[in-house]
C-alpha cells in the first residue's frame, strides 16, 4: 500500500474522536461511542498493517531529498516562521511500523475490552472520545516529522492522560492525581522544549530525520556544550513522560482513573513515549558522552527504587505501577547501554503483557466492585479460573519465566547488553547496573507472584468494594457504584466480550518474544537497525565474544535470570500462598523498613514540603507585595499630584478681598516684569 | 492762551486715571460691604476709562473713545445686574458684609 | 480624497460603520424603545463590520511587499501635514480581524448581562470597536494616537457605569493610570515629529507612521534612549508590563463582561501592537540595547504574575492576573527581535485575545447565573453544566499553551525566538520565561479542578436547578472554540502573511545586531533574517 495512505492513521482516530464527541452529547447515541471507538482503532491499525511492507529502512547516509522522499508523507503545512519549518507531516520507518502496531494494536484491545468493562457508565461516550483523542495524539507523537509536531503528540498525550485520570471528575483523588500527572509532565516537557529550541538553534532544522543525519554524520554546527546538553534537556522529557526518578510521582497516582485506562495509556503505550524518544534520537544521544550513561543509571536506580516499593503495597493496580515504572527503568537501560533493540523489545513486550496484567487487574476490580486491597481478596481462581490463568500468564512474563514468556527474552537482552559493555569497555558502571537490573528481576518476581498469589491462590474470601468513587451528593454512577447495582452477591467470570481481547494480549505476552530472538534479534531488531536508532557501534564483532561463567555471555546471562526468576517465584510461592504467616512474621522483624517502603519513601511528602508548599507561599507573598508594595509605590506616585493640590488649596480662602488683593499684586508683578524689561 | 487747560499734559490725566483706580483698588481690597466693593470696582473702571480718553486724545484717534463708551455701557448693565445680585444676597443673608460669602476656600 | 473606485474604502469603513452606527442610537428615532431591538442593532452592526473585515481579508494579496494596503487618507491640517490617514498590513489586518471576531461574540455575550441602559452600553461598545479599529489601521500618528486615547473614554463609561461594585474606583484608575502614560508617549511622538520637520530631515512637518520612522532611525542614540522611554510609559502600562499591571487585575474584576473581553482581547494588545509599530522600527539600536532589560522585566512578570495567580480567590482576577503573564511572553517575543520571536508574538496577541476573552466570557456567564466567581463556592460545576465546562476547559487548555490549540503555536514561538537571539536575549531567558508554562499550567489547572471537577456544589441556590448553557451563548463561545481550534493545527496562512511585514519592521533592529557583532554569524539563523534583502 502505499505510504500516504500512513497519514490517516492519526486522522481516523480523530475523526473517531469527534463521533464520540457528538455521541456524548445525546443520551441515545451514548451507546453508539464503543463501536465507533474500536472501529476506528482497528481501521488504525489495520492501515498500519497495511502500510507497514511499504515502509523503507533507513539510512543517514542518504542526502537529504531522497531521505525526506523515501520517510516522510507530509498532510499539511502547520507553522513556516522564518527558517523554521514544521509541517503536519509524518515520518516513517521500521521503529514507527513498531511503535505504531503497539500503539494501534493495544489501543484496539483495550478498546473492546472497555466496551464491556465501562457500560453503564455515566461518561461512557466520554470515554471513548477521551480513547480516540489519545490514539491520535500518541499515533502522532510516534509518528512526527518533526521535533515540534513531536512535542504535539508529547503534549498531546499528556492532555489525554490529563482528561482520563480524571474521568472520575467528581472524586477530589481523581483531580488531584490527573493535576499532578499534568503539571508533572510539564516539568519534563520544558526540559524538552528548551531541547527543541536548542537543537533548533544548533542544527538549524527542527525535522528529525534531519537532525539525526547531521547527528549521525557527527558534524553538529555550534559548540560542544550543545552537544552535551540536547540529551540531557531532552532527557528531562522523557523522565517526565515515562515516569524516572525524580519525576516518576505521578504515575502511581495515576490509578485513579478507570483501569483500561491505566492499562492503555499508563502501562503500554504513553509511558514508553520517552524511551521511543530516546531510541529515536539515539544519534543525538550518543554524541554527548555522559547522556546515555545517565540515562542508564537513572534507569537502572528507578528500576531498582520502584520494584522496593511495589514490595510492600497492597493496592494491586499501584503494585503494577510501580512495576510499570521499574519495567520502564529497564527500558532505559537497554536504551541507555546503547542496546536500542533491548529497550525497544521490552517495550514491545511489556506492551503486552503488562496491559494483559491491568485488565485481569481490572477483571477482579470489576468483579469485586472496585475492591483493590490484596488483603481484602483470596483464592479468587475459584470464582474467577479464566481471569487466574490470563494473569498468569501475565505474572510469568513479567517477572520473566524462562523460555516461554516473552519478558524473558527482552529483559535478557537488556541485562546482557548492559553487562556486555560493561566487561567489553571495561566501564563498572555497566557492570554494576547489571546487577542492580539482576536485583531488581529477583524482586519482580517476587512482587509479582506475591500479588497472583495473594489473589488467586489460598482460601476463598473476599471483601466487596466499599469506596464511593464519586461524591457523597449521590450524583455520581461512577464504575464502581454501578457495578456494586449489579453485582452485590459474589465475583463471577467476565463476559467474552472482555476476555477475548485478554486471550490476544496473553497470546502476545508468550509469543511476542519470538519476534525479537534469532540472528539480530529478529524482527525487532531489524527494525531498530533500519530506523534512526541505528548506531554504528564500533568495533562491534571484531572482539572475540565474551563468556561469562565459561558460557556464551547471553547465555549466561539467560541462565543466571531464570534461576534468579524461579527462585522469587518460589519465594513468593512460600511466603504468600504455602505460608502466609511467615510473610508477616518476616515483615514484623523489620517494621521501620517495610514502614518505609509501604510509604513510597516519603517522596511525595518530600515534594510538596520543597516544592510544592515554598511555591505556594512565594506566591502568597507575590500577592501581597502585588498589593502593598507595587499598589503603593504606584498610589505613592498618585500623592505628588494630590500634594500639590493640597499645598495651592491654601490660597484658596475663600475671601473675596483675598482674591482682588491676589489679582492686584500680580497685576503689579507683570506690569513691573515689563518695566524692567522695557528698561 | 495759558489757560490751565492748556497746561494739563498727558501725564496729568494719567496720573489722574491711576489715583482713581489705586483707590478703587484699595477700597475694594480694604472695605467688606458689598455696595462699596461694588462701587470700588465702578472708580477702578473710571480710572481705566480716563486714561483711554487721555490716549484718544494724544494719538486724535477714536479708538479710544469708542472703547470707553463701550465700558461704560457695560458698567451701566453691569450695575444694574450686580445691584440685583447684592440685593439677592443680601436677602439671603441679611448682611451686606463679603466675609459671609467664604465657603469657595479650598 | 476616497476614491471610490477601489477597496481602499473599505478601511475606513471598518471605522466608520462602528463609529457612526453607534452614534445612530443617540438619535431620539426607532427601536420603540425596546431593549431588545437595540441588542440586535449592535449585533448587526458589528457583523457587518466583520463581514466587510472579511472582504478586506479575502482582498488582501499576502506579500506583495507593499507597505500597507488600502491606503488612502483626508487631509485634516495641511500646514502641519496632519491626515486622516487609513491603511493595512498584515500585523493590523490580523489584529483588525480579531476585533471584528470578538465584537459581535461581546455583544452576543452582554444580551442578558446588560438590561439597565442598554442604549448607552451598545453606543459606547460601537464606538469603542471604532477606536480600537482606527487605532489598528492609522497610518497617520496623530490619528493613530487619537484613536489609542479614545479607546479609554467608552471603556471608562463601561467600567464605571456597567461594572460592579469598586466600578468607579476601577474606571477612575484605569483612566489616570493609563492616561498619565500615554501623555509621555504623545510627547515622545511630538519629539519625532518635530525631529522629522527638522531641515536636515524631511523639512517640513509630517505625521505619516512611514515616513517618520525612517526619519526617525536617524535620531542618534540617546535621543534614541529617551523617544524609546517615552514610547514605553504608554506602551508598557497599556500592555501591562510588570510592575505596571496593577490596573489591569481592577480593572478587570469590576469591569461588566464585555468589559473585560475587549480589555483582554484587544485593548492590551494596542499596547504592543504600539510597541512593534513604533518602538522597534523608530529607535533600533535603543532597542537593541535595552531588549535585555526589558526581557528581564517581562520574564519577571512571567513568573512573579503566574505565582499571584495561583493563590487568588476570584475566577475573574485569576484570569486578569493570567493576562499579565501571558503579554510578558508577548513582549519577550517582540524584544527577541527575530522573526520567530517577532511572529509568535504577533501570534500569542491573536491568540491571547482569542482565548482569553473566551474566558472571560465564560466567567461571565457563571457571574450571570451565581452572582460570585468566588472559586471557593463553587465546585463540580462539571457535573452541573457540561457543556460550558467542556468550553471552560477548553479554553483553559487553550490559554495554557496546549499544541494544536491557538496558544502553543504562539508562545512556542516566541520563546524559539528568544532562545535564538543570542545576542539580544538567550538561553537564559528563555528557559526562565520557560518555567512560566510550567507555573501556567499549575494556576490553570488549579481554577479548573476547583471550579469544574470535584464534588458537586453549587453556590446558594440548590432548590432550583441551574440551566446549563443557552443557544445563544453557545453560539457565543462556538466560533471562538472553532477559531482557537483552527489557529492551532492551521496557523501557517497568518504567519506565511507576517512573515514579510514583520522582516520589515525588525530590519532597522536587524542590522544594529549584525553591526554591532559581525562575528555571531556563525550558528545563528541568519537565513531567518535574510528576507531583508527583500525590501
Amino acid at each position: 500500500m502505499d505510504l500516504e495512505w500512513a497519514k490517516l492513521i492519526p486522522w481516523i482516530a480523530a475523526l473517531g474522536a469527534v463521533l464520540c464527541g457528538i455521541c456524548c452529547m445525546n443520551r441515545r447515541l451514548r451507546k453508539l461511542a464503543a463501536p465507533v471507538c474500536i472501529g476506528s482503532l482497528g481501521l488504525s491499525f489495520l492501515l498500519s498493517v497495511l502500510v507497514a511492507p511499504g515502509v523503507h529502512r533507513f539510512d543517514p547516509q542518504m542526502p537529504a531529498d531522497k531521505l525526506a522522499k523515501a520517510h516522510v508523507v507530509k498532510a499539511f503545512e502547520w507553522i513556516h516562521v522564518g527558517g523554521l519549518k514544521a509541517d503536519f507531516a509524518y515520518f516513517l520507518d521500521p521503529l514507527t511500523v513498531l511503535m505504531l502496531f503497539v500503539v494501534t494494536g493495544v489501543g484496539t484491545l483495550v478498546a473492546i475490552y472497555a466496551a464491556g468493562y465501562m457500560k453503564g457508565d455515566r461518561g461512557y461516550a466520554r470515554f471513548f472520545a477521551g480513547i480516540c483523542l489519545f490514539i491520535f495524539t500518541m499515533t502522532t507523537l510516534v509518528m512526527a516529522d518533526n521535533l515540534l509536531l513531536l512535542y504535539l503528540g508529547w503534549e498531546g498525550v499528556g492532555l489525554c492522560s490529563y482528561l482520563l485520570i480524571g474521568y472520575y471528575y467528581d472524586k477530589p483523588s481523581a483531580v488531584a492525581a490527573a493535576k499532578k500527572a499534568f503539571i508533572v509532565n510539564r516539568v519534563g516537557d520544558l526540559g524538552f522544549a528548551i531541547g527543541i529550541f536548542w537543537i533548533y538553534f544548533s542544527y538549524n532544522t527542527v525535522s528529525i530525520s534531519e537532525v539525526v543525519r547531521i547527528a549521525a554524520a557527527g558534524d553538529v554546527p555550534g559548540t560542544d556544550s550543545a552537544k552535551t546538553w540536547i540529551p540531557f534537556l531532552l532527557m528531562l522529557g522523557a523522565f517526565g513522560k515515562s515516569a524516572q526518578l525524580p519525576l516518576y510521582v505521578w504515575l502511581p497516582d495515576a490509578m485513579e482513573g478507570p483501569t483500561p485506562v491505566s492499562a492503555l495509556i499508563h502501562a503500554a503505550t504513553m509511558v514508553t513515549a520517552g524511551v521511543y524518544m530516546i531510541a529515536r534520537l539515539l544519534p543525538v544521544f550518543v554524541l554527548s558522552p555522559y547522556a546515555l550513561p545517565t540515562v542508564a543509571t537513572i534507569g537502572g536506580v528507578t528500576a531498582l527504587f520502584a520494584a522496593t516499593i511495589a514490595l510492600c503495597q497492597y493496592d494491586i493496580k499501584r503494585i503494577y505501577a510501580y512495576s510499570t515504572i521499574s519495567q520502564l527503568g529497564y527500558m532505559f537501560l537497554g536504551v541507555g547501554a546503547l542496546s536500542a533493540v533491548g529497550g525497544v523489545f521490552h517495550l514491545f513486550t511489556h506492551a503486552f503483557f503488562k496491559a494483559l496484567l491491568f485488565l485481569t487487574a481490572g477483571s477482579v476490580m470489576h468483579a469485586l466492585a472496585g475492591q483493590v486491597d490484596l488483603r481484602k481478596m483470596s483464592g479468587l481462581r475459584h470464582k474467577m479460573p479464566i481471569t487466574a490463568i490470563l494473569m498468569l500468564i501475565g505474572c510469568l512474563a513479567l517477572s520473566g519465566f524462562p523460555f516461554i514468556t516473552a519478558g524473558f527474552y527482552s529483559k535478557d537482552l537488556i541485562l546482557a547488553s548492559a553487562l556486555e559493555k560493561g566487561l567489553s569497555e571495561h566501564n563498572p558502571l555497566y557492570t554494576v547496573l547489571a546487577v542492580v537490573g539482576l536485583l531488581t528481576a529477583l524482586l519482580t518476581a517476587f512482587y509479582t507472584f506475591r500479588l497472583w498469589f495473594r489473589v488467586f491462590t489460598g482460601p476463598v474470601e473476599y471483601e466487596m468494594g466499599d469506596q464511593h468513587h464519586g461524591d457523597e451528593h449521590g450524583h455520581g454512577h461512577t464504575e464502581t457504584g454501578k457495578i456494586r447495582v449489579v453485582h452485590h452477591h459474589e465475583p463471577h467470570e467476565m463476559p467474552w466480550l472482555m476476555n477475548a481481547p485478554l486471550v490476544v494480549l496473553a497470546l502476545g505476552a508468550i509469543f511476542a518474544g519470538f519476534f525479537g530472538v534469532g540472528e539480530y534479534h529478529g524482527w525487532v531488531g531489524g527494525s531498530l537497525d533500519g530506523s534512526t536508532a541505528h548506531i554504528a557501534a564500533p568495533g562491534h564483532g571484531d572482539t572475540a565474544p565474551l563468556t561469562l561463567l565459561g558460557m556464551n555471555l547471553h547465555t549466561a546471562m539467560m541462565v543466571i535470570s531464570s534461576v534468579i526468576a524461579i527462585v522469587g517465584i518460589t519465594a513468593a510461592a512460600y511466603y504468600h500462598w504455602l505460608n502466609r504467616a511467615a510473610a508477616e512474621q518476616f515483615a514484623e522483624r523489620f517494621p521501620r523498613l517495610v514502614r518505609l517502603l509501604a510509604d513510597k519513601y516519603y517522596v511525595d511528602e518530600l515534594y510538596h514540603a520543597v516544592i510544592v508548599k515554598p511555591l505556594r507561599v512565594i506566591g502568597e507573598l507575590c500577592y501581597v507585595f502585588d498589593r502593598l508594595v507595587i499598589d503603593g509605590l504606584v498610589s505613592a506616585v498618585t500623592l505628588v499630584p494630590k500634594g500639590l493640590g493640597w499645598a495651592a488649596k491654601c490660597a484658596q480662602t475663600g475671601a473675596l478681598q483675598g482674591y482682588g488683593l491676589g489679582m492686584a499684586i500680580g497685576a503689579t508683578v507683570v506690569v513691573l516684569l515689563v518695566i524692567i524689561k522695557v528698561l | 492762551m495759558d489757560t490751565p487747560l492748556d497746561t494739563l499734559t498727558l501725564s496729568h490725566f494719567l496720573l489722574t486715571g491711576a489715583v482713581l483706580f489705586v483707590l478703587g483698588v484699595i477700597g475694594f481690597v480694604t472695605r467688606r460691604n458689598l455696595i462699596i466693593m461694588f462701587l470700588c470696582t465702578e472708580m477702578m473702571f473710571q480710572g481705566v476709562v480716563v486714561s483711554l480718553a487721555a490716549f484718544s486724545r494724544l494719538h486724535l484717534h477714536v479708538t479710544g473713545q469708542t472703547f470707553v463708551i463701550f465700558v461704560l455701557t457695560i458698567a451701566a448693565a453691569e450695575a444694574a445686574l450686580a445691584l440685583g445680585l447684592v440685593v439677592l444676597l443680601f436677602r439671603r443673608k441679611r448682611t451686606l458684609d463679603a466675609e459671609a460669602w467664604s465657603q469657595m476656600s479650598g | 480624497m476616497f476614491d471610490f473606485t477601489d477597496a481602499s474604502l473599505l478601511v475606513p469603513m471598518m471605522v466608520f460603520i462602528p463609529l457612526l452606527g453607534g452614534l445612530a442610537l443617540l438619535l431620539p428615532v426607532g427601536f420603540a424603545g425596546r431593549d431588545s431591538s437595540v441588542r440586535h442593532y449592535a449585533l448587526l452592526n458589528t457583523l457587518v463590520t466583520f463581514a466587510v473585515s472579511l472582504i478586506v481579508l479575502g482582498l488582501f494579496i499576502f506579500g506583495d511587499g507593499a507597505a500597507s494596503r488600502f491606503s488612502s487618507s483626508v487631509t485634516w491640517v495641511a500646514a502641519f501635514g496632519l491626515s486622516f490617514g487609513f491603511g493595512i498590513d498584515a500585523v493590523s489586518l490580523w489584529l483588525v480581524m480579531l476585533t471584528t471576531f470578538l465584537m459581535p461574540m461581546v455583544v452576543l455575550g452582554s444580551f442578558s448581562g446588560i438590561t439597565k441602559r442598554v442604549r448607552e452600553f451598545y453606543l459606547w461598545l460601537l464606538v469603542l470597536e471604532a477606536a480600537m479599529i482606527g487605532t489598528f489601521v492609522a497610518t497617520d500618528i496623530i490619528f493613530f494616537y487619537i484613536c489609542f486615547e479614545f479607546t479609554l473614554v467608552p471603556l471608562f463609561f463601561l467600567i464605571g457605569i456597567y461594572g460592579s461594585s469598586q466600578r468607579l474606583k476601577a474606571a477612575r484608575v484605569f483612566f489616570f493610570y493609563t492616561f498619565t502614560g500615554s501623555m509621555l508617549t504623545f510627547a515622545g511622538v511630538l519629539y519625532v515629529a518635530w525631529y522629522a520637520s527638522q531641515p536636515q530631515e524631511l523639512g517640513r512637518w509630517t505625521f505619516d507612521i512611514g515616513e517618520l520612522t525612517r526619519a526617525a532611525q536617524q535620531m542618534p542614540y540617546a535621543t534614541q534612549a529617551w523617544v524609546l522611554l517615552a514610547l514605553l510609559a504608554g506602551f508598557a502600562v497599556k500592555v501591562p508590563l510588570f510592575p505596571v499591571h496593577t490596573w489591569l487585575p481592577l480593572a478587570h474584576t469590576e469591569a461588566p463582561t464585555a468589559g473585560s473581553v475587549v480589555l483582554a482581547g484587544v485593548l492590551l494588545k494596542l499596547g504592543t501592537y504600539g510597541l512593534l509599530r513604533f518602538a522597534l522600527p523608530m529607535c533600533p539600536e535603543a532597542v537593541v540595547a535595552f531588549a535585555p532589560y526589558i526581557g528581564v522585566v517581562a520574564v519577571t512578570g512571567i513568573l512573579y504574575t503566574a505565582l499571584v495567580c495561583w493563590v487568588q480567590k476570584d475566577i475573574k482576577k485569576l484570569i486578569a492576573y493570567s493576562s499579565v503573564s501571558h503579554l510578558g511572553f508577548c513582549v519577550l517575543g517582540m524584544f527577541a527581535l527575530n522573526v520567530q520571536g517577532v511572529s509568535g508574538s504577533v501570534m500569542y496577541m491573536i491568540n491571547h485575545g482569542l482565548s482569553t476573552g473566551a474566558l472571560f466570557l465564560c466567567v461571565g456567564m457563571i457571574y450571570e447565573r451565581f452572582h460570585t466567581r468566588e472559586m471557593r463556592q463553587m465546585s463540580g460545576l462539571g457535573r452541573v453544566i457540561p457543556v460550558w465546562s467542556f468550553f471552560m476547559v477548553f479554553f483553559c487548555l487553550a490559554s495554557v499553551g496546549l499544541p494544536g490549540l491557538n496558544g502553543f503555536v504562539g508562545e512556542f514561538l516566541t520563546l524559539l525566538g528568544a532562545f535564538n537571539a543570542p545576542q539580544v536575549l538567550g538561553w537564559p531567558y528563555a528557559a526562565t520565561a520557560g518555567l512560566g508554562l510550567v507555573l501556567g499550567a499549575i494556576y490553570i489547572l488549579y481554577m479548573v479542578g476547583k471550579v469544574v471537577f470535584g464534588p458537586v456544589k453549587v453556590p446558594g441556590q440548590e432548590s432550583h436547578p441551574v440551566k446549563d448553557l443557552s443557544r445563544r451563548e453557545i453560539a457565543t463561545l462556538a466560533p471562538l472554540a472553532v477559531a482557537c481550534l483552527a489557529l492551532g493545527l492551521y496557523p501557517n496562512p497568518v504567519l506565511k502573511s507576517l512573515d514579510e511585514p514583520i522582516a520589515r519592521l525588525i530590519e532597522p533592529a536587524r542590522l544594529v545586531i549584525s553591526a554591532t557583532n559581525p562575528n555571531t554569524i556563525a550558528g545563528v539563523n541568519l537565513d531567518n533574517t535574510a528576507q531583508r534583502t527583500g525590501n
